[in-house]
């Protein structure tokens, strides 16, 4: 016993020893997060024999994409040497990794525009001033001003926080309807009302997300709520009173709770949507182009792609507004060659490469060339995205915002709300208070 | 019971009750072995839906029907095709490797722990102890970020070494099963080697070591399980987003990811599957030395 | 990472060891001050050069060890912790600035403060000072030693000498450093630096490099507790997460107990057969990786999962919505309060008995022969046997890790992380308001606060109100129902 424990002692030693030399080889190719702060490098710019070292993030489906617009990049600036490392960081968690430690974060990663604000105020993003303008101008020829016009005003305003630019928009993002015309008319689809009927009527269902501070936020900005963020991290929602528009929030609840108990209504829970139009049981879903092809695979070729419905507010119908959404390219201010980063970022999100991304990735551009194209309108969820992007709205708020609305939002769909006017203007004011509520 | 009432029975009838007790026997015991057989299948329900899951042709989720409307390999064989998220057969060898390691510097450590604990006479060692009580009482998941900033001091984040060390360093904290099982040995066999001249080294490597193959066993299991399970750390210390260093339950459960679950859950339950064949294999075949480690450590603790 | 530490019959000394741990303590400094008092004057110079004894009774190469120690403590109090430690009291006061260099392309910082570090090296600085402490006291209590074994005559070790003892006498010292390096720097170090953590204001707001905390005091602590006009409902959430994981606890750990016991004793009748392959059967439920097993579980009891399609196809829904039961056009298993509580304690019963079952499995395999061989004799029928033998000893072997499990228990993230994670979202909108959900243990709650919201302060609170939760039970159910330290019983 003793002998054969000491073997397998031995063994496993060895077989360890070995692989962690391996590794640890590997390792010191990537740069070393460790070492951040002081630690400068004095390589001047055009010096060959150091090569400029950058880390860059992005989503598991880019990472092909992104490896082809990096060897891009390397011939645009062939003058330099560059070593480049891609790592897999998909947008929706890139927030919650890099502010783990903001130093051993990527140089240049992509996120989705709604964690803008806590990166910012985490000082994880670079601002865009006057200084990257300078360098931009002298690397690119291109200035911010015309980079920020050559994008949709949507998703500039996105990326600018208190009137700095934090990063470049490079996809639009946001959700729409898909639904399959076997069993809905165009007619049908305008509002939720003949939209669920139409449903019901063919045994199938309409699905929508509803236990998320991103879709359900989509009734209240249709009916002309807001919200804003202060400069303290704090939110501000006004959505227990009366909207621009006249419309109070106890009436669009109504019409949510109305919707929501809808027979032919699937209130999906968030990230399973694509299970449930693979599920065979949905004649139309709320999705963004992320779901295009399981749309296309399940609705048939002629699948539709359009606006959100109108809903019922009181005795009118509203249109239902949607959060205009977008993917951000950011840069570390902590990266050891900003500068580079900084570049890298611009040249990822260019005309060109944003027509690349279309034609690799089919994600919707934000580049108003890139749009234009032809290609790019024929897309159906591109057309879908863009038609309901006259109702988005963009969405800044603080992390108080989302549980508070993702508990409302399934309050809605578990129907525990009743739908009396009293019961919901009490729970719109328990939403408002616990969003407005101070950071602790 | 049933037998006293054989045993009064009269002596004409004696091979009639005897027959009828007999299969009155064997009903009870089709009747027990269908009872435990019926919990078996509760139990496995899970693991069959893993299982058929595996073998689907679909590569999302099938939430209409238990079995797959049409079975296939292609996600077997898909698994074994790194492409930008999987990267399984990597994966596999890395956590193969960290859980050797883990294996090895845990299983001295605990041993080396539960030796002096329980065989040392120095003034501390209460002391000692109760300290270790006492750290066993906070929870791990708080600790986290403290783990990781000092594997960053030392440069040991995304490195195996890293993710060796945060999973053994501190396993001489599990010492007490194994503890336990040492005070069962009988001081004197100790004693008489103390007589002959042994060292305490000698004892503890010639004497107490060769007899504690169940705990051993016990503990070698414990710590090779440990970075198979674990996604928490290894997440939070391969932060560079490089899959290739992922461990298997990592990169497995990246693949639920909200974009990726409709294409990768089919592959995800096959590396679920394959993980947990070695598994238990192992338990099979380590089986009865486990159960023997296990209670004589924790009966005696 | 403690996965494996599944401590077994802990803290019941601890009430006996307090008087014992003051006096160690005492005799320690009694001895101490004897040797400085009492020594000679190269016992006194040790105080100052600690290899001076050494030499002194020719013990070079020790003297040179301790003198290379000393030089490295001197050192690292002078080029490492003079750093951080006189930071300390503000935990950094320079906030990080840049400016960017446009010839190098880079970023020029200043020399920032990273409160997070401050804390943490004048945290391990304290460490090593404090075992340099240790050492140097005992280093002159040892050096008198060797003074008044010389002035008796005594033969004084050579070095290779002393080394022996290290594998013998000593032995023990050999065996822990290793492992207590490790605790120290892997779990010792953190855990005091989070407790720390909860006297500051270390929170999104005060994220180092960017920006810095500092000390706040008790004000954590009191905003948990429901004081404080910022944390309207973190009080009630609280209180409502303690209750669950407190319910959770009991629960989950009597029914795998018992659970696992009826099925051993099931498994381990004579009736069985093959109870080796009905047992591996039950046993790869442990085999196969919680984050698969809990997550596909998960995935089968959501609202739209497999199992509410079954139970719609064959009218179960229909049937719980008719009788009120349910509101939904699905069975909230794993997303109303309720539902998710009762089915959570259920699917750890499916993880967990197995395990317990091979324990019982081994206890039944020990049971003492004698007793039995003399209840047989004694006229004893099977239920009698049963009853008045095996489960007590059953009973009274097991016990003890009841206690242990409870603890675990408290702290099992692994089930209910896996589990609801994805799939519950609370209704409740003072629980939301708190990022808390009716479903969350402590921990789980502690984890999403410092994953999703970077709240580590009252991570920290609430962490070290998990481990006050753990210790009160351990005492209580050390000193009322479990007597007696069995160790040394079988010495």
């Amino acid at each position: 016993m003793k002998k054969l424990f000491a073997l397998l002692l031995a063994a496993m030693m060895i077989v360890s020893l070995a692989a962690c030399n391996n590794s640890a080889s590997e390792q010191s190719q990537a740069p070393d997060p460790g070492q951040s702060d002081g630690a400068q490098n004095t390589a001047a710019p055009g010096g060959s024999s150091d090569p400029i070292t950058l880390t860059l993030w992005g989503a598991e489906e880019d990472q092909d994409l992104l490896a082809q617009l990096v060897e891009e990049f390397k011939a645009e600036y062939s003058d330099y040497t560059f070593d480049i490392q891609i790592g897999v960081q998909s947008e929706s968690t890139a927030k919650d990794t890099i502010l783990t430690d903001v130093e051993a974060g990527a140089d240049v990663y992509a996120f989705a525009s709604d964690q803008l604000t806590d990166l910012v105020a985490a000082g994880a993003l670079l601002a865009l001033d006057d200084t990257m303008d300078q360098v931009l101008q002298s690397y690119t020829g291109k200035t911010l001003d015309e980079i920020m016009s050559a994008n949709s005003a949507g998703s500039v305003e996105v990326s600018t926080y208190e009137d700095t630019l934090y990063a470049f928009p490079f996809s639009a993002d946001g959700y729409f309807m898909f639904y399959d015309p076997t069993y809905i008319s165009a007619e049908q689809a305008q509002s939720w009302d003949t939209l669920l009927d139409a449903a019901e009527a063919a045994g199938k269902r309409v699905g929508m997300t509803l236990a998320s501070g991103w879709y359900n936020a989509g009734f209240f900005y249709g009916a002309g709520f807001t919200t804003t963020l202060n400069a303290d991290g704090t939110t501000v929602i006004d959505w227990n009173g009366t909207s621009a528009d006249g419309i109070t929030g106890v009436q669009v609840t109504q019409g949510m709770l109305g919707i929501a108990s809808h027979p032919a209504f699937l209130a999906i829970a968030d990230g399973d949507v694509s299970n449930q139009i693979n599920s065979g049981s949905l004649a139309a879903v709320i999705s963004g182009c992320w779901d295009s092809s399981t749309a296309e695979a399940n609705f048939g070729d002629d699948y539709v792609a359009c606006k959100l419905p109108t809903f019922t507010c009181g005795d009118q119908q509203v249109q239902t507004g949607s959060v205009a959404s977008y993917k951000l390219m950011g840069v570390n201010p902590y990266a050891e060659n900003t500068g580079w980063a900084m570049l890298l970022a611009e040249f990822l999100t260019n005309e060109q490469s944003q027509v690349t991304r279309f034609e690799q990735r089919a994600l919707a551009p934000t580049n108003a060339n890139a749009s234009s194209d032809p290609s790019v309108a024929a897309n159906k969820g591109v057309a879908g995205l863009a038609e309901q992007s006259a109702y988005a709205v963009v969405q800044t708020v603080g992390q108080r915002f989302w549980d508070p609305t993702a508990s409302f939002g399934e309050q809605i769909a578990q129907g525990t709300i009743a739908s009396d006017d009293a019961s919901v203007q009490a729970a719109l004011d328990s939403l408002v208070e616990g969003v407005n509520s101070a950071i602790e | 019971m049933m037998k006293a009432t054989t045993v009064n029975a009269a002596p004409p009838d004696v091979s009639r009750t005897l027959s009828r007790a007999k299969s009155r026997k064997t009903g009870r015991m089709i009747g027990h072995n269908v009872i435990i057989a019926v919990l078996a299948v509760v139990w496995l329900i899970p693991i069959i839906w893993l299982v058929c899951t595996a073998f689907s042709a679909q590569s999302g989720m099938n939430t209409s029907t238990f079995f797959p409307a049409e079975w296939s390999v292609t996600h077997f064989v898909k698994l074994f095709q790194p492409d930008t998220v999987n990267q399984f057969p990597r994966w596999f060898m890395n956590t193969l490797i960290i859980a050797c390691a883990t294996c090895v510097i845990s299983t001295c450590f605990v041993l080396m722990v539960a030796y002096a604990t329980s065989f040392g006479k120095f003034k501390s060692r209460k002391l000692l102890m109760n300290i270790a009580v006492i750290l066993n009482l906070f929870p791990g998941v708080l600790t986290m970020i403290a783990t990781y900033f000092i594997l960053r001091t030392f440069g040991l984040t995304n490195s195996h070494v890293g993710l060796i060390l945060v999973y053994s360093a501190s396993s001489g904290l599990g010492y007490l099963i194994c503890k336990g099982f040492f005070d069962t040995v009988p001081r004197a066999l100790c004693e008489a080697a103390r007589l002959d001249g042994c060292n305490e080294a000698r004892i503890f490597w010639n004497i107490i070591i060769p007899t504690s193959k169940p705990i051993i066993v016990y503990t070698v299991i414990n710590s090779f399980l440990t970075p198979w399970m674990d996604f928490v750390y290894a997440k939070m210390i391969l932060n560079a987003g490089i899959s290739e260093y992922y461990t298997v339950a990592v990169g497995l459960y990246n693949m639920l990811e909200k974009s990726l679950i409709n294409s990768y859950f089919t592959i995800f339950c096959c590396g679920g599957v394959l993980v947990s064949v070695p598994i238990s294999i192992l338990f099979f075949i380590m089986q009865k030395f486990y159960v023997e480690g296990i209670t004589a450590g924790a009966v005696k603790g | 990472m403690n996965e494996s530490a599944s401590a077994v019959g802990y803290g019941g000394k601890v009430k006996r060891s307090i008087s014992a741990f003051f006096g160690a303590i005492g005799s320690f400094f009694a001895d101490f001050g004897r040797a400085a008092a009492k020594g000679d004057a190269f016992v006194k110079l040790s105080l100052i050069w600690w290899g001076a004894g050494y030499l002194r009774r020719k013990q070079f190469v020790k003297a040179l060890i301790m003198t290379l120690l000393e030089v490295g403590v001197i050192l690292f109090s002078i080029f490492f912790a003079s750093q951080y430690v006189p930071k300390f009291n503000t935990l950094g006061t320079v906030q990080a600035e840049q400016i960017f260099n446009m010839q190098t392309m880079q970023m020029e910082w200043n020399d920032y403060d990273h409160s997070f570090m401050i804390l943490l090296f004048s945290l391990f600085s304290f460490v090593v000072w404090f075992v340099a402490l240790v050492v140097w006291m005992k280093n002159t209590v040892n050096v008198y030693r060797l003074q008044l074994a010389a002035e008796r005559g005594k033969h004084i070790n050579s070095f290779a000498e002393d080394v022996k003892t290290y594998l013998d006498k000593k032995f023990h010292i050999t065996l822990l450093s290793l492992p207590v390096l490790g605790i120290v720097i892997f779990t010792v170090i953190p855990i005091l630096l989070l407790v720390f953590v909860a006297f500051t204001n270390y929170d999104q707001n005060h994220m180092p490099p960017n920006s810095l905390f500092t000390w706040v005091g008790l004000d954590n602590f009191v905003s948990l507790l429901g004081g404080g006009g910022l944390t309207v409902t973190f009080g009630y959430a609280f209180v409502r997460v303690l209750g669950w994981t407190l319910v959770w606890a009991f629960f989950s750990t009597l029914t795998t107990y018992f659970g696992g016991i009826l099925l051993s004793l099931l498994l381990n009748s004579k009736l069985t057969r093959g109870s080796r392959f009905w047992r591996l059967l039950f046993v790869i439920t442990i085999a196969v990786p919680q984050f698969v097993s809990l997550l596909l579980v998960s995935n089968m009891f959501s609202n739209n999962g497999i199992i509410n399609t079954l139970c719609s196809n064959v009218g179960l829904t229909d049937f719980l919505r008719n009788a009120g039961l349910i509101s939904t056009s699905y069975i909230p298993f794993l997303s109303a309060p309720g539902w998710a509580h009762v089915m959570i304690i259920f699917i750890n019963i499916w993880i967990g008995v197995p395990y317990q079952m091979l324990i019982a499995t081994g206890v039944l395999g020990n049971l003492p022969v004698d007793q039995l061989e003399s209840a047989r004799i004694d006229g004893a029928n099977k239920t009698q046997t049963f009853r008045y033998i095996t489960m007590p000893y059953l009973l009274q072997v097991t016990a003890p890790s009841l206690v242990t499990d409870f603890v675990k228990n408290i702290n099992n993230f692994n089930v209910i992380y896996l589990l609801t994670d994805r799939t519950f979202v609370t209704t409740n909108q003072a629980m939301a308001n708190s990022q808390a959900r009716e479903v969350d243990l402590l921990v789980t709650w502690l984890f999403r606060l410092t994953q999703d919201y970077y709240n580590y302060k009252m991570a920290a609170v609430i962490g070290i109100m998990v481990f006050i939760v753990c210790a009160v039970f351990t005492l209580i159910a050390f000193n009322f129902i479990i007597r007696g330290d069995k160790e040394g019983v079988y010495q």
